[in-house]
């Protein structure tokens, strides 16, 4: 996870799988972040949520809000997208790891009155997700492409 | 595709294994390890000598105030250890470069080798422990097979299979349709051609298609192929091919692959990559910040 201010910043991770990278952005005050998360739950190991948060959507959102709160930036101001939750093609509909992730991501903001501006989720790409803090655009690239998910 | 054996012979410059990496494999399994042959390998090599003060003096195995010499580290460390350190350092070399054909990065392939080994070996301790190491360096180099096409075809590679994909059709279907062969195959090939143990072949060759309980089964196999799919779902150096895989039925039962567990493997293998980086002295571009 990785939070800045300062227009000059760029962030940036790489092959997104069936981990969701969420980005915030504040157009007032150039505070932007990203965070990482690569399970929905962190009762599964309490002791791996307390060394890294950010591995967990429960542990890692909320730390992802917080940090951006502590360098100035306001919550009506964020600008929040999504990616990544993809799933192999087959795994006997059992295990859903990224389908699982989108859900928690989804109940976490919805009770927190948090809206999606846009998102790239699901299928079975890998996705590398980019946030400019200069203007708040957000790239996804996958299969050697590069589109803009925000702004829309 | 002509022949797997004419593909990687008429290759210019082929990945190559350290010929001590052979001798080591060879060793492997061995509970009675001679300490003194690893020692020997290590001392001689300077980049392998770093690597094993940087272990035996990290977080993981050093103790706080206290710097040990290269002598003392081999002998904290103790053969099985050592012996696995190495392989890390000389197959992780192998299989570190950029791969334009999957279109993945040299630290994607690094990644992805690392937490394929990690994680086989983590499921091996619970399926098949006297394995164990054979385990790891099955899942370091499960992939092998596209440094191969990378030579061969480049960047073109991804692009032709990408023409066969489906939403349906896996990445290995679709480099048969267009090139005859897949990654696998070519990676089990390879690793015959470096005259390495059969079994760590047919676990490269078969990572993707593991064959169901019954003539020609190996644990092994079934093993790599779910520590690769546990690969998949944490992200760890995925390319073009993303997570278009499919998990074998037979090896979620025979593993008893829970969601519960498939979660804390993926845990684990982060957490267990990161430490391999950490004591590597591994660190990250600073152009840009990386969120992971």
């Amino acid at each position: 996870m990785v939070v800045l201010k300062g227009p000059a910043a760029e962030i940036v991770t790489h092959a997104l799988g069936s981990c969701i990278g969420v980005t915030i952005y504040d157009p007032t005050t150039h505070v932007g972040g990203m965070l990482h998360f690569m399970l929905p739950d962190s009762k599964i190991n309490s002791e791996k949520a307390t060394d890294n948060p950010a591995m967990f959507a429960d542990t890692g959102i909320p730390n992802l809000f917080k940090q951006a709160y502590e360098l100035g930036a306001t919550k009506e101001n964020l600008i929040v997208c999504a990616a990544g939750g993809a799933e192999v093609l087959s795994d006997g509909g059992h295990f859903k790891i990224g389908s699982r992730n989108r859900t928690v991501l989804r109940k976490i903001f919805w009770k927190n009155n948090v809206l999606l501006s846009a998102d790239d989720t699901g299928g079975n790409n890998s996705r590398t997700l980019h946030l400019s803090l200069a203007d708040g655009t957000v790239t996804v690239r996958h299969r050697g492409k590069g589109e803009v998910l925000w702004p829309i | 595709m002509a022949d797997l054996n004419e593909l990687i012979s008429g290759l210019e410059s082929l990945p190559t294994l350290p010929s001590t990496s052979s001798r080591l494999i060879s060793m492997l399994g061995d509970r009675d390890v001679d300490m003194g042959e690893v020692s020997d390998i290590v001392r001689i090599d300077e980049a392998l000598s770093l690597t094993v003060l940087r272990y035996a003096n990290s977080a993981a195995y050093g103790t706080p105030g206290r710097e040990f010499n290269l002598r003392e580290s081999i002998v904290r460390l103790g053969s099985e250890t050592l012996l696995k350190i190495v392989l890390q350092l000389q197959v992780g070399q192998v299989v570190t470069r950029s791969c334009k054909a999957f279109d993945m990065s040299r630290e994607a392939m690094w990644r992805s080798a690392i937490g394929g080994a990690v994680a086989a070996e983590n499921l091996a301790r619970q399926h098949c422990e006297e394995d164990r190491d054979i385990c790891f360096v099955a899942g370091l180099l499960r992939d092998v097979g596209k440094l191969v096409l990378d030579q061969k075809f480049g960047e073109s590679y991804a692009e032709l299979v990408s023409q066969h994909l489906t939403p349906t059709t896996t990445f290995v279907d679709a480099e048969r349709q267009a090139f005859g062969t897949d990654h696998a195959e070519v990676g089990g090939a390879l690793c015959r051609h470096w005259q390495l143990p059969e079994r760590i072949a047919q676990a490269v060759q078969f990572h993707h298609c593991p064959a169901v309980p019954g003539e020609g089964h190996d644990t092994l196999v079934d093993v790599v192929h779910a520590a690769d799919i546990i690969s998949l779902w944490s992200g760890l150096g995925l390319g073009q091919d993303g997570l278009q895989y499919e998990l074998a039925p037979h090896v979620k039962t025979a593993l008893k692959l829970s969601r519960r567990k498939a979660e804390r493997e993926i845990a684990a293998m982060w957490a267990a990559v990161r430490s391999v980086e950490e004591a590597l002295g591994m660190s990250k571009g600073q152009s840009e910040r990386s969120a992971a």
